[in-house]
């Protein structure tokens, strides 16, 4: 299939790795364009999965390998798409690249970051610790290369990395670059942000230090994150006895995102389990409207609520209060099964904020078809430009596995028929 | 207090008693907004947002899920409806955008046509804000609460006034009252025009 054109995939991502390996081990060339340093997406960061309870690095990995290991994979990272034009077959790309300041010769020894004076904020981990700016994103990164923040480096003037590499892998001079390419079809797999939980007014959250939300939870409890894994709260590092999961953050509200995003409450069990797991004298409460585990993931929950520590109560809460001197927080709401007003004090507040598609802020720049909040519509007439995963609705990883394989055969389709 | 749960979570209803629909009609064909509780998803925001939560008998959530529930007279007879301060907490909150202050108002009016009456405080304090609105077409603070002190007669209005002492102090720090009365707004006379002409369709007037 040598005069086949290639197949570019927008983001690195769970479905994006998955319709680049799809097309590439079937015979076509794909070209995958991620605006991170690494890859991998938000996967990259939780600590398990639900509903196995395994880390998702296994998962990751083997992905890793199968695009370490295909000739027909290459990737570009701090890299975004800037212009389409073409049609299905024959699609002209430009591609920008932000430069990484570090090239391929990168062992990953560190030696950058112990000399580097200067410290920015940590984004793999939502903020809750720092990094210098010269940093590996996390552990296992991929590809396991150092990058440079160049927002906040001091640049030549300083060059005090330069002088400590071994291995000439540092070069301050580095510049942006763009790419053009020639593909013959698109899959937009450019996932999904947490929704910006500070407009949840009655919440608290960025007022009140204890309250986080449930991507910064998967942080939290990771082994590679700021706290190694312990669950401290962030106002004194004091290891927490008493966590509230409150459902249907800016979910299924008029008000912020009308729809649910399918994944919250499975993602707060799970996160009752870390807490459990963490701290056996711990206790958690779930406060939800009502629990959503769809399909064979009802046993999950149907195990997860049997632990007598955990507390599920009908109720949305409406309002958060902290208590100036211990930090702690007031959960007011009206659990409507008794009938009665809760009033309850604990340590640390979980948001479980839902999935906003990534093109409810960025879009596409083509003609492609996005349904009120911006998630890309799948349209039979469509072609060319196909979206996977996230992108076009809430989502679990089997269901953008699937959903990315269906992409990928969309794609291979666009380039045979030319 | 009468205990209002909704339908047991993960229960198919309950010992099987039927939802009697003609009072949730009725309120839907005479009150004002009352088809929008149809949008309520009794996720008890509404409740907990409400700065009265302590003094009503029912919260919003209560009072939309017993109409659903055809409970008629435990409705009508509530006083929340009466309590409403027009705060707004619950409606802007509510994640079904359910205009809760506008439904709480209607079926208090649909409730007094109906021949229901609120508590005599209540009442009272409806007369002298209403009293002041239709001389003023405004409130004078101090006005409404003089009045409404001595509403309950003499003794037991100086007794309230005492009471309420330091908030009138406070208030005035804040400038949130005057001194000096408050005169009333300019025209006010095609104001009272409107409202009687509103208090004669049945849509105003003190409860
Ligand atoms: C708190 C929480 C816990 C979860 N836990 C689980 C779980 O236990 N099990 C489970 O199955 N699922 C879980 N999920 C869901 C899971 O995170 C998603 O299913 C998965 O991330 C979807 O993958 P994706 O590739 O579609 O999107 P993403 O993971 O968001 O990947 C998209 C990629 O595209 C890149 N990108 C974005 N915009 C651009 C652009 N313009 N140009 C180039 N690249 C771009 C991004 O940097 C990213 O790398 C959880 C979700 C949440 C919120
Ligand atoms: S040049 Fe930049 S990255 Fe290198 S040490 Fe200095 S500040 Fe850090
Ligand atoms: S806040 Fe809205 S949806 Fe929730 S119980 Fe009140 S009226 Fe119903």
């Amino acid at each position: 299939m040598g005069d086949k054109k290639s197949i570019l995939i927008v983001g690195g991502g769970m479905s994006g790795l998955t319709s680049a390996i799809e097309a590439a081990e079937v015979g076509f060339d794909v070209v995958i364009v991620e605006k991170n340093p690494y890859l991998g997406g938000r996967v990259a960061q939780l600590y398990q999965y639900f509903p196995k309870l395994c880390p998702p690095n296994c998962g990751l990995e083997i992905n890793f390998k199968r695009t370490k290991s295909s000739p027909r994979i290459s990737f570009y990272t701090l890299a975004e798409v800037e212009q389409i034009s073409g049609e299905e077959g024959n699609y002209q790309v430009t591609i920008k690249t932000k430069p990484r300041f570090i090239n391929d010769q990168c062992t990953g020894c560190n030696k950058c970051a112990e000399v580097c004076p200067v410290e920015r904020s940590n984004d793999f981990n939502y903020g809750l610790d720092k990094t210098k700016a010269a940093y590996l994103p996390y552990a296992m990164a991929f590809p396991m290369q150092y990058v440079i923040d160049g927002s906040v480096c001091h640049g030549k003037a300083c060059a005090k990395c330069v002088e400590v590499c071994n291995y000439q892998a540092i070069d301050l001079e580095m510049q942006p670059e763009t790419i053009t390419l020639n593909v013959g079809a698109i899959v937009w797999a450019a996932g999904w942000n947490p929704y910006d939980a500070v407009k949840l007014e009655n919440y608290g959250f960025g007022q009140y230090a204890n309250v986080i939300t449930n991507v910064m939870m998967e942080r939290l409890c990771a082994d590679n994150g700021p706290t190694q894994g312990k669950i401290l709260r962030p106002s004194d590092q004091k290891e927490v006895e008493k966590v509230a999961f409150i459902q249907c953050a800016g979910s299924r509200d008029e008000n912020h995102l009308a729809y649910c995003s399918g994944i919250c409450c499975l993602a707060s069990l799970k996160q009752s389990t870390y807490v459990r797991e963490k701290n056996p004298n711990a206790q958690a409460f779930i406060y939800f409207i009502d629990i959503r585990a769809q399909g064979k993931l009802e046993d999950f929950f149907v195990k997860v609520k049997q632990d007598e520590k955990l507390s599920l109560v009908k109720s949305k809460i409406a309002l958060i209060t902290e208590d100036p001197a211990t930090k702690n927080l007031i959960l007011e709401g009206e659990d409507t099964q008794s009938g009665e007003r809760i009033r309850e004090t604990v340590d640390m507040v979980v948001l479980a904020t839902g999935m906003e598609p990534a093109t409810a802020t960025v879009k596409v720049p083509a003609e492609v078809a996005y349904d009120d909040y911006g998630f890309i519509v799948s349209d039979q007439d469509q072609k060319g430009i196909y979206g996977a995963g996230c992108i076009k609705r809430p989502a679990d990883v089997a269901g953008v596995v699937q959903d990315a394989t269906g992409a990928a055969l969309r794609a291979i389709q666009s380039v045979v028929r030319r | 207090m009468d205990q209002v749960v909704g339908p047991k979570y993960g229960s198919r209803g309950g010992a099987g008693k039927a939802y009697n629909q003609s009072f949730a009609r009725e309120v839907y064909r005479n009150v004002d907004s009352g088809e929008e509780i149809k949008m309520c998803m009794q996720c008890g925001v509404c409740a907990a947002s409400c700065p009265l939560k302590e003094k009503m008998d029912f919260s919003p959530r209560k009072i939309f899920t017993l109409i659903r529930a055809g409970q008629r007279e435990k409705v009508l007879s509530s006083q929340a409806i009466m309590l409403c301060t027009s705060c707004y907490s619950c409606k802007v909150r509510c994640p079904r955008k359910v205009p809760v202050v506008d439904v709480m108002h209607g079926l208090a009016h649909y409730a007094l046509r109906q021949g229901y009456k609120p508590r005599a405080e209540t009442a009272l304090f409806g007369q002298k804000f209403w009293g002041n609105i239709y001389r003023l077409g405004r409130i004078d603070e101090k006005d409404v609460a003089l009045r409404y002190f001595l509403g309950h007669g003499l003794g037991q209005g100086i007794k309230l006034m005492m009471e309420n002492k330091n908030m009138g102090i406070g208030m005035l720090w804040y400038k949130r009252m005057k001194i000096l009365p408050e005169r009333p707004i300019k025209n006010v006379k095609s104001l009272r025009k409107m409202l009687d002409k509103a208090k004669a369709m049945g849509k105003g007037g003190a409860v």
